[in-house]
């Protein structure tokens, strides 16, 4: 098992988390949606795996490059 | 018989070349799973084609005569799919494939040959670097090392294709970053120098991944095109790169038959793009639509991924596809992003592959880290191949196009033609942002302090970026449907085909740096 950490590629507010701990999602799977430069910009899965812990929640502000999720894959 | 006892030699030599590194090293590499290089060859090449340059080849030194089959590099011609290529590939097992006098002799000869012949370059790398003790001294390096002025003078005559299979350091790394088309084994390294001799030089323990992995060179370098699972996965890609490539720069790529069927996505184009305009969609399966069936052929997939960039052919002709992707940063494009396109557009351009630009996105990505990353020069780069290149350029504008990178993204007459499907919007920024600019306060955002007032003026703003207004100064010259797309293109590239050249571009890009 090794801890994959998602990272927002962008700066923006957490508009909805579309998944919760203990999920299983595939690689390219929505795991949440950013509010940024006017548009929803979704934090995609990296890998194929189950998801560990959100590092952030809904409206919180998030800067590009920050972890958001961590997954276990 | 008459030449019985040189017959006999003969056939003991060339056994023992083919032999490579020797029984112990060959079952070892099997055991592992890796092809060794002979298989390679055999993998790569149509049957019974491959016929070798240096064979006989070993090294110079006295002592490792009998330890250097073929001198560690095999060489030779063969065909691909029918068609001729000069190969070199590394044989770990001899001294590591370190380079030396002789095969570098031999590799030098295919790139004459390549080049001369107008045939297809094809490194398969695995190779620990210099020879050593071959290289050491001042007198090593007077006799071996740079004695020949065009080594790495890259004109881009005939396609270099390499595919990075093991360890490499010094020249397969050199090569790989040379070629048109770097595909690696996910396991294998691609750097400088090995992790064993970087962890003696700066004193701390190095892991070979972080130091030259599939991650960090399809992720953050982009210095390979694509990363694979295994050997055979690898050569496969790189036949199918070539599958999309004249064997030289002036010949025009070859066609295909159009696939039955390849008509069957284009209508259903529409429902791939949201209605809502701050939805994000995959352009990727845009792309899959508009083009022949199973010809999707796409370049660093994870680097710069606001933008895609495809191999495919449309109506049996290759072309290039540059497309912003909203999946990823709303499709704004950054500093990796213009290097990607960048390197696309030399690809294509010296190969004679026409350009279609899918345009979809809010302009360049804007910040500190931007303008850290050099994001001014790398627009204006961009500006320097788009307007260097003579192969045709078409445009299809999607939805939002603004700024600077309406220019970039072959807009106005940096196409030869430029299409806009009526959803497209135009403008010099978003309006949500325009409106800010005009109306607003410094440290405020309209939106909120007049939610009304925000709204008025976003309409006004909105209804003049319409893709008629577009269309009545001509800057576009059709507005099409979505479902439309495809039949677009397969007309504007027959109408803009260079038919005075026979579809052979000038190749003004041809010497552009191959990693920058």
């Amino acid at each position: 098992m090794a801890r994959e950490e998602i990272e927002s590629e962008v700066t923006g507010t957490v508009w909805k988390i579309e998944t919760k701990v203990g999920d299983k999602v595939m690689e390219g799977d929505v795991l949440m949606i950013i509010e940024s430069m006017k548009m929803e910009i979704p934090v995609l899965a990296t890998e194929a795996g189950t998801i560990a812990e959100f590092t952030t929640e809904e409206t919180e502000p998030v800067s590009e490059g920050q972890v958001v999720v961590i997954l276990e894959t | 018989m008459a030449f019985d006892e040189l017959h006999k030699e003969y056939e003991a030599r060339r056994g023992k070349a083919l032999s490579m590194g020797g029984a112990a090293k060959l079952e070892r590499r099997r055991n592992a799973g890796i092809l060794n290089a002979r298989e390679r060859i055999a993998y790569l090449l149509d049957a019974g084609s491959f016929i070798e340059s240096g064979l006989l080849a070993t090294s110079l030194y006295p002592g490792d005569r009998d330890k250097t089959p073929a001198d560690g590099k095999i060489t030779g011609y063969g065909r691909i799919d029918g068609r001729e290529a000069a190969v070199v590939v590394n044989d770990f097992t001899v001294k590591g494939s370190s380079s030396a006098a002789t095969n570098m002799k031999k590799i030098a000869h295919m790139q004459r040959t390549s080049v001369e012949r107008g045939i297809p370059m094809v490194y398969l790398g695995e190779s620990s670097g210099a020879r050593i003790p071959d290289n050491m001294g001042a007198i090593g390096m007077g006799t071996l090392l740079a004695g020949n002025p065009s080594q790495y003078a890259r004109l881009r005559e005939c396609p270099w294709t390499s595919a990075i299979l093991g360890m490499s350091y010094g020249s397969a790394t050199w090569y790989g970053c040379m070629a048109d088309f770097n595909v690696m084994r996910k396991g294998a390294v691609m750097a400088v120098s090995s992790e064993r001799l970087v962890s003696m030089a700066i004193g701390e323990k190095v892991d070979a991944q972080e130091l030259g992995g599939w991650r960090l060179h399809s992720e953050v370098t982009g210095l390979i095109d694509m990363a694979v699972d295994s050997d055979e996965e690898a050569i496969d890609a790189l036949k199918a790169f070539l599958s999309y490539m004249p064997s030289h720069n002036a010949e025009a790529p070859p066609q295909k038959a159009v696939p039955r069927g390849s008509d069957d996505g284009s209508r259903a184009v529409a429902s791939l793009v949201p209605k809502s305009r701050t939805k994000v969609y995959d352009i990727r399966k845009v792309v899959r639509a508009i083009i022949d069936k199973d010809s999707y052929f796409e370049l660093k997939p994870r680097f710069g991924k606001t933008a895609a960039t495809v191999l495919a052919r449309v109506d049996g002709r290759v072309a290039g596809i540059i497309a912003n992707n909203p999946l990823y940063k709303a499709g704004a494009m950054d500093a990796m992003a213009c290097d990607k396109i960048i390197s696309f557009m030399v690809l294509c351009d010296s190969y004679n592959i026409p350009l279609i630009f899918l345009v979809d996105n809010p302009g360049f990505v804007i910040g500190l880290e931007a303008e850290r990353q050099k994001a001014p020069g790398k627009i204006i780069n961009f500006m320097n191949a788009l307007q260097l290149v003579t192969v045709p350029k078409l445009t299809v504008m999607l939805r939002k196009n603004y700024g600077q990178a309406y220019i970039n993204m072959a807009g106005g007459r940096n196409a030869a033609e430029v299409a806009a499907w009526y959803t497209a919007e135009v403008s010099f920024m978003d309006p949500a942002f325009a409106v800010n600019v005009v109306h607003g306060s410094e440290g405020q955002r309209l939106e909120e302090s007049d939610p009304e007032r925000f709204a008025r003026e976003f309409e006004a703003f909105q209804k003049n970026n319409s893709v008629w207004d577009l269309a009545a100064t001509y800057a576009v010259q059709q507005v099409i449907a979505p479902q439309e797309t495809r039949a677009w293109l397969i007309r504007m590239l027959e109408v803009h085909r260079n038919r005075r050249t026979g579809d052979i571009g000038q190749h003004r890009l041809h010497n552009w740096p191959t990693s920058y």
